[in-house]
């Protein structure tokens, strides 16, 4: 428990076990200050020094916060990661109002996490391919687009806005059967399956809870997947992370915190 | 035995997340600290706290008009063989996608790059509905 100055204050990455060797990615600040372990009994927090006078959120803060927590997840260790910007006054508070009201919580998310990480599928189309099987199978938008084509801009303006809205109903509906299609291929080798809204831009984003003793068959099957795709679809999977889309309900599972 | 990303003949597997994946994979997940902490919370001022507002409807709507717009069907008639040659020699994963579907993610990139001039009239509509629900949880055995 050392004293801190005033402008110094701590950052938390997340909640892992005690005794987990703290990682060595480069975390959040300028510079980055090295990631150390806040312990309480079984659970222990994953904390930085950070200066308080300089706003958080440049693109190096936000990929340091990703590198602390996904290195942990990759060493198979479970994590609770927080969302990005918690900040606390120092060590002794991470100890007496986080770690030790929660513990019991933590340690049994942290033991439902155990053996798990997280793996982010995300298929966006190519464009000029997906948009002119749109308007292959869409009478409708076929017409419209002629219809647009022939106007002077200024006069299209509200058919364009109705074309580009038709094509965008489209794609998100194509999104919608193709995160379906993620779910039902991919969700049997997950221990839990989460989809993101399908959007014009993101089609098609599913993030799932995978088993260590699992990630090469779940990587295999991605690939299969993809292979399926190809030609239309760009298709990433990103992982092992840390349970980003996952911890919030695995904590709130646990019951009521101790001060209820 | 590590897990270390292998290369794919037809996804991709970045082996570090570059920055718009992981914009789409932090922002607005995780635990929220203030549901613990009630004394001794800092309060911080957070650059990227809107980052992922969408441009509005309409602009969205034209962006993909335009798209589509731009589309030369007369590359219909040729579909099939010589695209799928095409297709072969560029070798699945390495395609990037650019133009409209792209739009929301550069203009994403552009705003926590701290860019704020050129973007500053656009009118944010929502933040985008895209928290993800858990469809369900357990059932991993140990």
């Amino acid at each position: 428990m050392s004293a801190t100055p005033p402008q110094a204050a701590c950052y938390v990455y997340g909640i892992v076990p005690s005794g987990t060797r703290p990682p060595e990615a480069a975390g959040v600040g300028d510079p980055p200050a090295p990631v150390t372990l806040v312990s309480h009994h079984g659970v222990a927090a994953l904390v930085g020094e950070i200066d308080v006078r300089r706003p958080l959120g440049t693109p190096r803060d936000l990929i340091g916060h990703a590198r602390v927590l996904d290195e942990v997840a990759a060493a198979r260790t479970p994590v609770l990661p927080f969302r990005f910007g918690a900040v606390v006054r120092d060590t002794a508070a991470v100890t007496d109002e986080l770690l030790a009201p929660q513990e019991q919580r933590f340690l049994a998310a942290l033991e439902d996490l155990d053996g798990l990480a997280q793996f982010t599928a995300r298929a966006t189309y190519r464009q000029d391919r997906v948009l002119r099987e749109i308007v292959a199978h869409r009478p409708d938008i076929a017409r419209l687009r002629e219809e647009v084509a022939e106007l002077p801009e200024a006069a299209s303006r509200p058919r364009r806005i109705r074309l580009g809205e038709l094509v965008a109903e489209a794609l998100v509906a194509r999104g919608r059967s193709d995160t379906d299609h993620l779910v039902a291929e991919l969700g049997p080798l997950a221990a839990a399956t989460s989809r993101a809204e399908s959007t014009a831009d993101q089609p098609a984003t599913v993030s799932f809870l995978v088993a260590a003793d699992r990630w090469s068959a779940f990587e295999r099957a991605a690939d299969a997947l993809a292979a399926d795709w190809d030609g239309r679809v760009d298709f990433r999977l990103i992982g092992p992370l840390a349970p980003y889309d996952f911890a919030p309900q695995l904590v709130d599972a646990q019951g009521p915190g101790s001060w209820d | 035995m590590s897990v270390t990303p292998r290369s794919s003949n037809y996804m991709s597997r970045p082996s570090s997340s570059g920055l718009v994946d992981v914009v789409d994979l932090i922002l607005d997940k995780g635990l929220v600290i203030d549901i613990y902490i009630r004394v001794s919370l800092v309060g911080i001022e957070l650059l990227t706290i809107d980052a992922r507002i969408v441009v509005a409807s309409v602009d969205t709507y034209l962006r993909f008009a335009e798209a589509v717009n731009r589309l030369d069907l007369a590359d219909d008639k040729s579909q099939g063989l010589p695209e799928l040659v095409q297709g072969m020699q560029e070798g699945g994963a390495r395609h990037k996608t650019r133009g409209a579907l792209e739009g929301v993610k550069d203009k994403v990139s552009g705003l926590i790059g701290g860019g704020e001039d050129e973007d500053d009239e656009e009118e944010p509509e929502e933040r985008p509905r895209r928290r993800s629900r858990p469809t369900s949880r357990k059932g991993h055995e140990r």
